[in-house]
């Protein structure tokens, strides 16, 4: 007897159509499975014995096979396990078979029976929708997860619901749409003391989507104040907030009581991350953490710690907006489009910026050190910043501006920014003319200068880009340490 | 004597010459020497070479108590400019801030003024006064420890293209030799005997810009120290040299007055500049002048060269 169940294989984002297929002879008992299944699949076999033993059901006798068609696919994880069980026990006729093809399903079996959630609900929910599914069935914890692709999901704690579902013995109770609006608690920029400069390119970074470098000796709150960022960035829209969901639940990632992620993600690898976790890939094609950071921020602390490779390997990403992935398991393409902030010390010793101690790096550590950054890299970075160590009166001075007041002005200036860029009046451009000539500015020095003196002129409500804005943002471009 | 063949002999067999040595070697040397295709061999590549007693050699530099047999040039300038009134300017290669704005801001001031930049292409307080002079469109010559056609630093290949485009780049080495530790001290003697002044910017204690400045001093010359903080130890050699003696330099000014060139009037300074050395937040919580308008002042300032920045630091340039 022969039965199917459908659920989706997950390549990269994109989840593909894979029916399960179960067939039960008359023979020796065994049960296999074929069709590509990685090692958690292939455990699978374990797990749903149990399931459907707990279940109180039976366990189809005689000879049990089990394809995941197409077979040319890889197949990797444990959501197969729901699919499997449910078309194991159709073919035992144990629910009813015709009911059953109407219905996409996805979930790990526990071997009490219980189900729990998998990563990556929602790019199988969407693919279910666009193969003209109507339900898909999912565990209980990710059944907020499947709304949000516009599918009707079946919550299922225990594989017996899933069975008296499909019998029409018992009906799903309702899923509350997720919340949406809340912010989280991020770290506030009203902490931060003093670091006037610091905190205004912070502004100008979150308002015009700009790459930001902080360069200073330790313990100067570099780290703090990236970490700041996300705190002013404006909420994502609708189908921003979907693409960083997608992601996040692909990665496993998306917190429960959360299923809609509404707000810039922030990501923080630490240096020692290879490059497949940073740009993604690895055996299982994973998003890395760039695209994690997608629509968000990707905070490189210690950026000259990072291994070289790692770093080239962003350089897609910022120039694209996406990570492509290939591998002999196949290809991905992550989307990628991040706010990248980088910080570093500006010696390697860390004493360079810091008024009290001594800098005892040699001229050769000092340049090997800075070339561990290639060109390519800082000229993607619009903003460069060198943060001093503060005195002792500035960390006295009282507490600043609170993060919601500069989100306002950012949000803001993003609106106008929208309309379309500022015009530079023609002193403007004379500036920045004389500025190449007197500074070391390259061409994409200059084009970066421009952006970002468009961004002070959206920021400052101005309806052109006057010579005071070309001058503010030369104030941060690459220093010389850094650009010759 | 053959003064290009003793050059080539020197180079050759990494000694220090003054005077032809005696010996089968170099009479060796000299029998197989052609000068006609030596010189051009260095014709091909727009190189030349002046010998010591040559008419155009400088003649502040063929005054020393062991002058090269002759120089090698490299660059656009004639050799006669080396006549000319020249500064050393020296120091550390791993300078401070402060020492690469006022490297910088001296070689500007004096290459402005007409006085010849003379330097060693190094890294750090070096390549701050050449770039220093190229900026105010000045004459600066580099002296090498190793053959003209040598890049080393590699990483200053690019300003030493761009010093010898109007002034020039020489050594007493052949085009060919490789820089070698023992040969940048001899190199120092050629900075100091180009120069009738020589100034210290940086040097920690034991410095091979202290070195510079005990051959001017032997042979002479003004030396100038610039003072730094007694704390810092890239300030002790200088510091040191002033105990001893040495000219304190807090301006361009300074040097030039050796030199009997009056200085120009000062310009009003702007009030800004009043409150550095600061950090850019610094001068915000002082003035009380909201951060992008400081900012924007800065930029102002440094493009017109009165202010420069190192590492978050903005000084007013000497």
């Amino acid at each position: 007897m022969l039965a199917r169940a459908v659920t989706h294989a997950l390549v990269g984002l994109d989840a593909r159509r894979v029916e399960v297929e179960a067939h039960v002879q008359s023979g020796l008992p065994s049960f296999r499975i074929v069709g590509l299944a990685d090692r958690a699949c292939q455990e699978a076999r374990e797990r749903v014995r149990s399931g459907i033993a707990a279940a109180e059901l039976e366990f189809p006798e005689g000879r049990v096979t089990v394809n995941l068609a197409p077979a040319e696919l890889r197949k990797e994880g444990s959501g197969f396990d729901l699919p499997i069980a449910l078309a194991l026990l159709a073919a035992s006729r144990q629910v009813p078979r015709d009911r059953l093809q109407g219905h996409a399903a996805v979930g790990e079996l526990a071997l009490d029976g219980r189900l729990r959630r998998v990563g990556g609900v929602l790019a199988v929910a969407e693919a279910a929708r666009r193969h003209g599914l109507e339900r898909i069935l999912c565990p209980r914890d990710s059944a907020q997860e499947a709304t949000l692709a516009g599918i009707e999901p079946v919550p299922v704690r225990h594989l017996a619901d899933a069975v008296a579902y499909l019998r029409g013995e018992h009906q799903p109770e309702p899923v509350p749409p997720p919340a949406r609006g809340e912010t989280p608690a991020l770290a506030d920029l009203a902490d931060v003391r003093g670091q006037e400069r610091a905190r205004r390119a912070l502004e100008i970074a979150a308002a015009g989507g700009h790459n930001l470098l902080l360069g200073g000796p330790p313990g100067t709150g570099k780290t703090m104040l990236a970490r700041r960022l996300p705190g002013i960035l404006p909420p994502l829209d609708e189908e921003a907030a979907l693409e960083v969901t997608r992601i996040h639940s692909v990665a496993g990632l998306l917190p429960t009581d959360q299923p809609l992620l509404e707000h810039p993600p922030f990501r923080a690898p630490h240096h020692s991350a290879s490059t497949a976790a940073i740009v993604g890939g690895g055996p299982g094609i994973r998003p890395g953490e760039a695209s994690l950071a997608h629509r968000g921020v990707l905070l490189l602390d210690e950026l000259a710690e990072f291994a070289r490779p790692s770093l080239e390997a962003l350089r897609q990403p910022l120039e694209d907006g996406y990570v492509s992935v290939a591998r002999a398991a196949g290809r991905a393409v992550f989307p990628a489009r991040f706010q990248l902030v980088g910080t570093m010390n500006l010696c390697p010793c860390g004493a360079r910026g810091d008024p009290l101690v001594e800098c005892t790096c040699s001229a050769q550590r000092l340049a090997r050190y800075r070339d561990k950054l290639s060109r390519a890299l800082l000229d993607r970075f619009d903003l460069v910043l060198a943060v001093p160590r503060a005195r002792a009166e500035e960390l006295a001075a009282p507490r600043a501006e609170p993060s919601a007041a500069v989100r306002a002005r950012v949000v803001a200036a993003r609106e106008r920014l929208r309309a379309g860029a500022p015009e530079r009046v023609p002193e403007a451009d004379a500036l920045l003319s004389n500025a190449v000539e007197r500074l070391p500015l390259s061409g994409r020095g200059r084009a970066r200068v421009a952006r970002v003196a468009g961004t002070i002129a959206a920021l400052a409500a101005a309806d052109s880009v006057l010579p005071e804005h070309v001058a503010e943002a030369l104030a941060y471009r690459a220093p010389q340490e850094l650009a010759a | 004597m053959n003064e290009l063949a003793l050059a080539l002999y020197a180079s050759e067999s990494g000694t220090h010459l003054v005077d032809a040595p005696r010996g089968v070697a170099w009479a060796g040397h000299l029998q197989r020497f052609d000068e006609r295709s030596a010189r051009a061999r260095l014709a091909e590549k727009g190189f030349r070479f002046l010998g010591r007693s040559d008419p155009g050699f400088p003649p502040l530099l063929g005054a020393i108590h062991d002058p090269p047999a002759g120089l090698f040039f490299r660059g656009g300038a004639e050799p006669e400019l080396l006549a000319r009134p020249a500064v050393a300017v020296v120091g550390a290669r791993a300078c401070s801030g402060y020492g690469a704005t006022v490297a910088r801001g001296l070689g500007r001031d004096l290459a402005a003024a007409g006085l010849v930049v003379v330097s060693g292409l190094a890294r750090g307080v070096d390549a701050e006064a050449h770039r220093g002079a190229l900026e105010a469109g000045g004459i600066t010559v580099a002296v090498l420890g190793c053959g003209i056609d040598r890049d080393y630093p590699a990483a200053h290949a690019e300003l030493a293209r761009r010093i010898a485009e109007t002034g020039l780049v020489v050594s007493e080495y052949a085009p060919g030799v490789e820089p070698a530790p023992w040969r940048f001290p001899a190199r120092n003697r050629i900075v100091a005997g180009l120069a009738a002044a020589t100034i210290v910017v940086e040097a920690r204690e034991r410095s091979g810009a202290l070195i510079t400045a005990d051959l001017a001093l032997e042979e002479g010359r003004e030396v100038f120290a610039v003072p730094g903080e007694i704390t810092s130890s890239l300030s002790a050699g200088t510091n040191a040299l002033l105990k001893l003696g040495a000219s304190p330099l807090t301006a361009a000014t300074d040097v030039l007055a050796s030199f009997g060139i009056e200085p120009e009037p000062p310009a009003p300074r702007h009030e800004l500049l009043e409150h550095l050395p600061a950090t850019a937040d610094e001068l915000t919580r002082r003035t009380g002048l909201p951060a992008p308008e400081i900012a924007r002042t800065l930029v102002d300032l440094e493009l017109a060269g009165l202010v420069s920045a190192a590492d978050g630091l903005y000084r007013a340039s000497p």
